[in-house]
């Protein structure tokens, strides 16, 4: 046991792979804790576990209905990862720079809103209809961004103050504008938009079967490259972490503070309005009044179980995403309700938090084994650390 | 204009009594953005409680909305422990720690909150329901004109919220602990080598900060809805840390702003009713608390100073 447990906190301390051994540890813990919940309620955690990956297309069900597979599932798990990705990506942007944004939702929702507003009622060709749904996502996203970077920088307001404060408002903006003039008689949600501005192709037979094929994801896989390379191979980006890590210091070492404080935060809104149009002019096709999507909240998890890197991000969206879509199906199967999806992402987020308490927990260990090899291997230590001990004992005494 | 002042003051108070638990977290050196899942958790331990009392106590009895504000208040600081944890022995990052307290709330909540009423009812149904408290005039004060609508069909909620903010400010200003917990906050190093213990002080205060978020949530489930369901979980935690931000991390002025959201909130409302427009219209009046808020922050946010200590793990080896 003691050897096994050695054996451990060796490889969690090494410090080549402990960005990869120390998640995949948090997620096997929480696997555990949650296999320990499911028997508790009597059910049969590998089949639960199989069911959740039925769901979101990772492995066959038993029967499917007409013109369905299960490429179906797959296309429709990709269509609610590429706004995952999207929007964790944004979070890990201002995260990195310093700032909290959970304002994603609130940008969401505009760049979403303004697209499907400006291009989804037109008969613009599809070819640009597209692509114009994109930028527009992209600066209404990063105009909000950029709003709530110039309060901070201007007026000292505190980022989490302003987002909170954003949102309500662009939640009863569009609101008002939505039940007023777009609003759908009979779902009493948002008119649908057209197919020429929807970022997802609908039905489209692959194999035999129907499927939704998402542009997102491409835009998304894309987008988590060049955040990377933003951060590791620039200038910029390697002053925007500056910023993040002690903004005296990169104030003193003569990085504009100001500057990159508006931009990160216009980078992080306008990631976060691409994921509003792949969400609300892709995944969905209309958006309900006064509700800001959970997603935006989930993002934030996400990008933090990502130990807020971008490749980690997308992992991490895979991992989530994986237990949100396929918590209907589980239910259907295992019997349990559905909301434990959501259980199950919070005890993945809690073990995840512990992450760096068992860094530390694996680096105390390594560090009492190395004092064990070295007053075993050399003499004049043992009797320094003897000596030690004395001079300790008299301390008492004295 | 009187329906201004009772509804302003009915939504203040909750909000008042969460943002003050946000105050002692945060004036103790752990941020706190775990406030919306306090209040959440708080409330769906104190509806729990009511739900099983209720068929014992009788359905219209007051004295269950009493336990269940004792019982948030206990249920909202034990689950605090997880934040307390998280950010004072495992020294994680307390932003981080408060979104996962925050999703594990309203996990945890939903899945019992059905689980235990398919237990109990046998009907799948995701919200316990709630009776309402009794409102009631103030004698003497209710006659004063204008400023008399204050005490006119008050929720009791609000006169015990007014006593636990006494007490919090004295035992923040005029107690030992308060110093040791204001001290946290500023330079723990100096709370350790004067021989208090800021682990503990620490700790301590994030129950407190769980416990008044609770008794907040309660209040809520009491009065608007009128039963426990996720809809709880409408940010107004958040809604409490701005106003606490906004008063600068201060007792008093957080009460002085919390009465100008309430009353802007319900001022627009009555406003928009007043004017006689279409019903969608209200949405834009909804709008005004927030983008005031904005404004004047914009005037004040200059001077705010945070506790010097927030955020970061407490370290004996440190000076």
């Amino acid at each position: 046991m003691k050897k096994v447990i050695n054996k451990l906190a060796s490889i969690l301390d090494d410090k080549r792979w402990d960005s990869v051994s120390i998640p995949i540890l948090s997620i096997l813990l929480s696997f555990i804790c949650i296999s320990i919940i499911l028997l508790v309620m009597g059910k049969d955690p590998l089949l639960a576990f199989k069911s959740f990956l039925q769901g979101s297309g990772f492995w066959p069900k038993e029967k499917y209905g007409g013109g369905n597979g299960m490429l179906t599932d797959l296309f429709s798990f990709l269509n609610i990862l590429a706004p995952m990705i999207l929007a964790a990506l944004g979070f890990v942007v201002g995260f990195k720079a310093g700032f909290f944004n959970i304002g994603i939702s609130g940008q969401m929702l505009s760049a979403g809103f303004l697209a499907a507003v400006i291009v989804g009622y037109s008969d613009l060709n599809a070819v640009i209809a597209k692509p114009l749904v994109i930028i527009i996502g992209a600066l209404a996203g990063g105009l909000l961004g950029a709003f709530v970077g110039f309060l901070k920088h201007k007026f000292n307001i505190h980022e989490v103050v302003s987002t909170i404060m954003i949102n309500y408002i662009i939640s009863y903006l569009t609101g008002f504008f939505i039940n007023g003039y777009y609003s759908d008689a009979i779902t009493r949600s948002m008119k649908i938009s057209g197919a020429n501005a929807r970022l997802t192709w609908t039905n489209v037979q692959i194999a035999g079967v129907k499927c939704n094929i998402p542009l997102g994801i491409v835009l998304a896989i894309a987008a988590a490259f060049v955040v990377k390379f933003i951060f590791d191979k620039t200038v910029f980006g390697f002053e925007l972490k500056a910023v993040g890590s002690n903004m005296r210091c990169a104030r003193y070492t003569g990085i504009n503070v100001g500057r990159h404080i508006v931009i990160s935060l216009t980078i992080s809104g306008a990631l976060a309005g691409l994921a509003g149009v792949t969400y609300y002019c892709g995944y969905l096709n209309t958006i309900v009044p006064r509700t800001l999507s959970s997603l935006g909240y989930d993002a934030i998890a996400v990008a933090l179980l990502g130990n807020s890197s971008p490749i980690g991000a997308i992992f991490a969206s895979f991992l989530i995403t994986i237990f949100q879509t396929g918590s209907n199906y589980m239910s259907s199967t295992v019997g349990v309700a559905k909301e434990i999806a959501s259980l199950i992402t919070g005890i993945l987020l809690l073990f995840s938090a512990c992450g760096g308490y068992f860094r530390y927990l694996a680096h105390r260990r390594m560090q009492r084994i190395q004092d064990e090899w070295d007053i075993k291997d050399n003499p004049l230590r043992k009797i320094i650390a003897d000596n030690s001990d004395e001079r300790k004992e008299e301390h008492i005494h004295g | 204009m009187d329906k201004v002042f009772i509804d302003g003051l009915s939504f203040a108070a909750p909000l008042y009594v969460m943002a003050m638990g946000c105050i002692f977290s945060q004036k103790s050196g752990v941020d706190n953005l775990a406030i919306e899942g306090f209040q959440g958790f708080g409330a769906f331990i104190g509806a729990l409680v009511a739900f099983i009392l209720m068929p014992i106590m009788g359905n219209g009895s007051q004295a269950v909305i009493y336990i269940a504000m004792l019982s948030a208040f206990i249920g909202g600081s034990i689950y605090a422990c997880i934040h307390g944890v998280l950010c004072v022995k495992f020294r994680a990052n307390q932003v981080i720690s408060g979104v996962v307290v925050n999703i594990l709330a309203v996990a945890l909540t939903t899945f019992f909150t059905s689980a235990v009423n398919k237990a109990m009812l046998g009907q799948s149904s995701n919200k316990f329901i709630l009776g309402i408290f009794e409102r009631f005039d103030v004698p003497g004060l209710s006659q004063i004109p204008i400023i008399g609508a204050f005490f006119r069909s008050m929720y009791p909620f609000e006169w015990i919220i007014f006593v636990i903010a006494i007490v919090a400010w004295y035992v923040m200003y005029k107690t030992r602990f308060g110093m040791h917990l204001r001290a946290c906050g500023e330079n723990p190093q100096a709370v350790d080598a004067a021989g208090g213990n800021v682990t503990r002080t620490r700790f301590l205060s994030v129950m407190i900060s769980g416990g008044l978020s609770g008794v907040g949530g309660i209040c809520y489930a009491y009065s608007i809805s009128a039963n426990f369901s996720p809809s709880i979980y409408m940010g107004f935690g958040y809604l409490a840390i701005a106003a606490m931000i906004f008063g600068n991390w201060n007792i008093l002025p957080t009460a002085a702003v919390c009465l100008f959201f309430g009353l802007a909130k319900s001022g627009g409302y009555q406003l928009c009713l007043n004017m006689g427009l279409p019903s969608n219209y209200s949405d834009l009046f909804m709008m005004i608390p927030y983008i005031l808020t904005l404004l004047l922050l914009a005037f004040f946010s200059k001077k705010n100073h945070p506790p010097a200590a927030i955020g970061e793990p407490f370290d004996q080896s440190k000076r």
